[in-house]
């Protein structure tokens, strides 16, 4: 099933008067239960392309679909609505509230969709359990290791069980190490069924995909498929 | 929604707790200028309570006839220079005046009082029998002295309730022989209880004589003031008549202006009013003033906030927070930090008002603090209005980069 699709997308930045197409006519369908990697050199609009699926930013040009809803036509209000319900965010810098527990931090997501608290700790602690930290679910996050920081951020992404995890470089900060166990768990959300989106520059990660998209100076310039 | 206030609440008391000293710094215009609105609002009432009860205690139906006018800017030699009131003036305004209910002359002097060994001074009244009416006071015990007992000179005397509780105790006055002035008077009344005149003198500890008696004691200079007793519903028209009663028995021309001054309780009302004015129109100021040298630190410590903050703001919005979501969180953590200040200065005025009111009557009122607590809400919400709508409309992409 078709779950995002992007047609004819074009985001257009003025700086100094120049015109930037930071995204030049990008066509694009990810189904659902897809490992999709995305990478390119800096500057090839591979973070404006990952904001743009993230519902962070709306296109200049083209029609964006979200499970059959034109995002492009969305108010603020509806934005964060659909990254509420369907996007779950993973960024290199886990992004963690540093005065919240881990269990706070991941119930702020079901906090904005207006979950019931006797709920809301419930699914906040199963989300903590499927990455490893139920141990850890009181701890602030300068209590914790980097890796299970960024565990602790990958629950939070599923906490609200999304259409699609956004990864954003979810490796760059960490040892390869911890760098691995994280890959593992994105691997695990896979096979349970979940959509991942991967954005990196690092081959080595972008091989756990198993569709890479290549961008460069805005224009996606492969779509391959690593594995079936 | 209610969950979301909870939740912006619990994170705004966090973050004030985290910077104990800026929060109480920032607060502190708040502080004082809840402090100033509650300090003025109990010093208001407790002067109205104060005024209330010593204006009934003079009585608004009564008009009080000497030479000198209360609260007027006249010199003390045009005063001196103005003729005495006569004792006569009495029954000439009883024969001429159908308003006048009662007249009583006041002489006033201070004595000396002894019973057996003990001895205090005392404020003693020189009246007529009509004096009773012309004030507020009661009789508990005994009874005021008569007609007669006026005109023959007796010498009896009515005593205020402290000079009893000071020389009687819980013994029976009545019958009782004191000596005022070296005299000796018998005790044939006791005046009940009437506290502080304007919260500062004492009026209980007088003797009342009748005026005969007081005129031969003591000689007869020394000022002579009337109390005429008009009907409540009539005063204006009192007060006209009385006035030209006065300047009938005086035989002033229609061009010569009054040498006699007719006073009322109004007289101490507008200058009472002069005085409420005034400190409410001090308060004020100092309220205001503060509230907003509050509210502009407010602002600036919330826009210290959003900066600080800017990179969470980018993640909230990146998971699900709306603009009214953010605006919400910022709003109420300066309503927050106002509330705690609010309540800081509503614990200050308490304090103060319960030390001040060993002397004076102040207690805080209920009211006027929910005014403190709502004034510092609106405080908290007017600045922090701009910072927050700055906060709301952040773009979270810029603001997840910011470092």
């Amino acid at each position: 099933m078709v779950l995002i699709s992007l047609n004819n997308i074009y985001k257009i930045y003025n700086v100094g008067g120049e015109e930037v197409r930071a995204l030049d006519g990008i066509d694009l369908e990810i189904n659902e239960n897809e490992y999709l990697a995305i990478m390119g050199p800096s500057g090839s609009g591979k973070s404006t392309l990952m904001n743009m699926i993230g519902c962070l930013d709306t296109p200049s040009s083209g029609i964006y679909q979200f499970e059959g809803e034109m995002v492009q036509e969305m108010d603020d209000n509806q934005l964060a609505s659909i990254r509420n319900r369907k996007i779950g965010f993973v960024f290199q810098t886990f992004n963690l509230l540093p005065k919240a527990t881990a269990q706070h931090n991941v119930e702020i997501p079901l906090i904005y969709g207006n979950i019931r608290k006797n709920e809301r700790i419930k699914l906040a602690s199963d989300a903590l359990k499927s990455v490893g930290l139920s141990d850890r679910m009181h701890h602030k996050p300068n209590e914790l290791s980097g890796g299970q920081r960024q565990r602790v951020a990958i629950a939070r992404a599923l906490v609200n069980s999304p259409s699609i995890i956004l990864a954003d470089e979810p490796t760059g900060n960490l040892d390869s190490k911890s760098g691995h166990e994280i890959m593992g768990i994105l691997n695990k959300l896979y096979q349970d069924g979940n959509t991942i989106i991967l954005v990196t520059h690092e081959d080595d990660i972008a091989r756990h995909a198993h569709r890479i998209i290549r961008l460069f100076d805005g224009k996606i310039t492969e779509d391959s498929k690593t594995k079936s | 929604m209610f969950l979301l206030f909870l939740e912006n609440f619990s994170i705004s008391l966090s973050a004030v707790f985290a910077n104990k000293t800026r929060s109480i710094l920032t607060a502190l215009g708040i502080i004082i200028g809840v402090l100033s609105v509650t300090m003025m609002g109990t010093l208001i009432s407790g002067l109205d309570r104060t005024f209330e009860s010593s204006m009934s205690w003079l009585g608004k139906d009564i008009l009080y006839i000497s030479r000198w006018e209360w609260f007027s800017d006249m010199e003390w030699w045009e005063v001196r220079n103005r003729p005495k009131i006569h004792p006569d003036y009495v029954d000439k305004i009883r024969e001429r005046s159908k308003y006048a209910l009662a007249v009583a002359p006041v002489m006033q002097r201070g004595a000396s009082l002894s019973f057996k060994d003990k001895e205090t001074r005392i404020q003693i009244f020189g009246t007529n029998e009509d004096y009773m009416e012309t004030i507020s006071t009661d009789i508990i015990q005994g009874r005021f002295f008569s007609k007669n007992e006026d005109r023959s000179g007796s010498r009896v005397t009515v005593i205020g309730d402290g000079i009893k509780e000071a020389f009687f105790g819980d013994q029976d006055p009545i019958g009782q022989y004191i000596k005022i002035d070296k005299m000796k008077f018998k005790v044939i009344g006791v005046l009940e209880k009437q506290g502080k005149f304007l919260g500062l003198m004492s009026v209980d500890k007088q003797a009342i004589l009748p005026l005969g008696a007081y005129n031969r004691i003591f000689s007869k200079r020394g000022f002579m003031r009337l109390s005429v007793k008009v009907p409540e519903d009539k005063i204006d028209e009192g007060l006209d008549e009385i006035s030209f009663v006065m300047r009938h028995i005086r035989g002033l021309r229609p061009n010569q202006e009054n040498d006699f001054a007719i006073n009322q309780t109004k007289a101490f009302e507008k200058q009472y009013n002069t005085l409420k004015l005034a400190i409410g129109g001090t308060g004020t100021f100092i309220t205001l003033l503060s509230l907003i040298v509050g509210g502009i630190g407010v602002m600036n410590i919330m826009f210290v906030s959003v900066k600080e903050r800017t990179r969470e703001i980018g993640v909230r919005k990146a998971i699900g927070a709306t603009k009214g979501m953010i605006m919400g969180q910022f709003l109420i953590e300066a309503v927050t930090i106002c509330l705690l200040a609010g309540l800081m200065g509503l614990l200050f005025s308490y304090v103060c008002s319960t030390l001040l009111n060993k002397i004076f009557p102040s207690t805080l009122d209920f009211g006027l603090a929910i005014f403190a607590i709502l004034m510092s809400v609106v405080v908290g919400v007017l600045s922090g209005f701009i910072p927050s709508y700055r906060a709301a409309n952040l773009d979270p992409i810029d603001s997840l980069r910011y470092e």
